[in-house]
């Protein structure tokens, strides 16, 4: 009992005494490290349930509501919109361009099952993905988007502070990326995302995810306020998606015969 | 208008965390418990595949196939590369059947000759429902 007792108050102690945020040498707060996307429930996915439950014994109660099972609200369609998404449902998302290797584009990104490593000097936050070695070199000294930007898979991202949190505004996307976030998968190239990220204690950073699309949305929308968990230890591994992908080929052979997969018309 | 909201909860098709559909290459309302041993294992990025030979009360070998986590995430959750698993292990897998026909699924979870069972991949459904 005594031993139990001393290990409780280890455990209260060392909890306690989780290191301050770390600040850059102009008093910001420092993102760099390795970093899972996703919540807790990301976290759990990304490296098993046990391992997040030692990881994050706080992550559940202390960050209730930030991708800890709270449910999201439907994306605000246009119901244009509606009978692709029906499209997209029938086909059992085997049309999702990330099961073919391709850049999967902002807030998603942020939330596959792979770490994310930040980068932050004076002028720029980089993010570095494993998912698809996707990566994110953000200015954060007043510089607005340039105006030759080309539409992209993860689009152009320029940062400010405001506080203690960067704000990223992302515009310049193509069509090409499915949202994967609050049930969203449709997009247009005049989607706009503003991220607003906040480093709230030594091992979390709260993402928060404005979302707005007139070509396909009825109005702005937030996405279920999630965070990211600091993963320390970790290294980014490569991640290499087409060469040794068995999937891209079954799809091919599947979209032969739509029968084999696609659901009976209701 | 009632019908359109209701779809658009039902269209939650592109889940945060998945890769790729689940949903169009296997059937989650097709679960399967096999026994065997491991033949050959594919340790590659972004999804790992392991073959099994199962044989059944006649003797009959047959070949399976099976999909995996990605080697990113099973070394994060505490898998080593020909340690974890070996050729020559007898092993249960549980998994999910292809659509295709073939002897192919989706491994979710697998036990061991010693009794203990490891994650193996991802829920039924994850992408595009079952």
């Amino acid at each position: 009992m005594k031993q139990l007792i001393a290990v409780l108050l280890w455990v209260s102690v060392a909890v306690a005494q989780k290191p301050p945020v770390p600040k850059t040498a102009d008093g910001k707060p420092d993102l760099s490290g390795i970093w899972q996307g996703g919540g807790a429930a990301g976290l759990s996915f990304a490296i098993g349930a046990d391992n997040a439950k030692a990881a994050r014994p706080d992550a559940a109660p202390a960050q209730a509501g930030r991708g800890g099972g709270a449910r999201p609200e439907p994306a605000p369609y246009q119901d244009w919109v509606q009978p692709k998404l029906k499209e997209i449902r029938d086909r059992r998302s085997i049309d999702d361009p990330s099961g073919r290797c391709l850049l999967v584009g902002v807030p998603r990104i942020t939330s596959m099952p792979l770490p994310i490593k930040i980068v932050q000097t004076k002028d720029e936050v980089i993010f570095l993905y494993e998912t698809f070695h996707a990566f994110r070199v953000i200015p954060t000294d007043g510089r607005g988007h340039p105006d030759d930007v080309d539409p992209s898979f993860m689009g152009d991202s320029v940062g400010h502070w405001e506080g203690d949190t960067l704000v990223v505004d992302v515009t310049g996307f193509n069509d090409k990326t499915w949202l994967g976030g609050g049930g969203a998968s449709i997009h247009s190239d005049a989607l706009h995302v503003v991220e607003r990220y906040r480093r709230v204690d030594y091992d979390t950073i709260t993402y928060d995810v404005f979302i707005e699309d007139p070509k396909v949305f009825t109005k702005s929308w937030n996405l279920a306020p999630s965070f990211l968990s600091l993963r320390p230890g970790e290294r980014l591994r490569e991640y290499e998606c087409i060469a040794d992908n068995q999937d891209i080929q079954r799809f091919e052979e599947l979209l032969k015969t739509p029968s084999l997969f696609v659901r009976p018309s209701q | 208008m009632r019908a359109l909201f209701v779809l658009a909860v039902l269209a939650i098709t592109a889940p945060a965390f998945a890769h790729h559909s689940f949903a169009a290459e296997y059937d989650g309302e097709k679960p399967i418990t096999l026994k065997g041993v491991i033949t050959k294992i594919e340790w590659e990025n972004p999804h790992m595949h392991f073959y099994l030979d199962v044989t059944d009360e006649k003797g009959q070998v047959d070949a399976w196939k099976f999909e995996g986590f990605p080697p990113n995430m099973l070394v994060r959750q505490g898998w080593k590369r020909d340690v974890t698993l070996k050729v020559g292990d007898t092993i249960t897998v549980f998994a999910w059947r292809a659509r295709n026909g073939m002897n192919l699924a989706h491994s979710r979870e697998i036990t061991l000759a010693d009794g203990k069972k490891i994650l193996s991949g991802p829920p039924a459904g994850i992408g595009g429902g079952n």
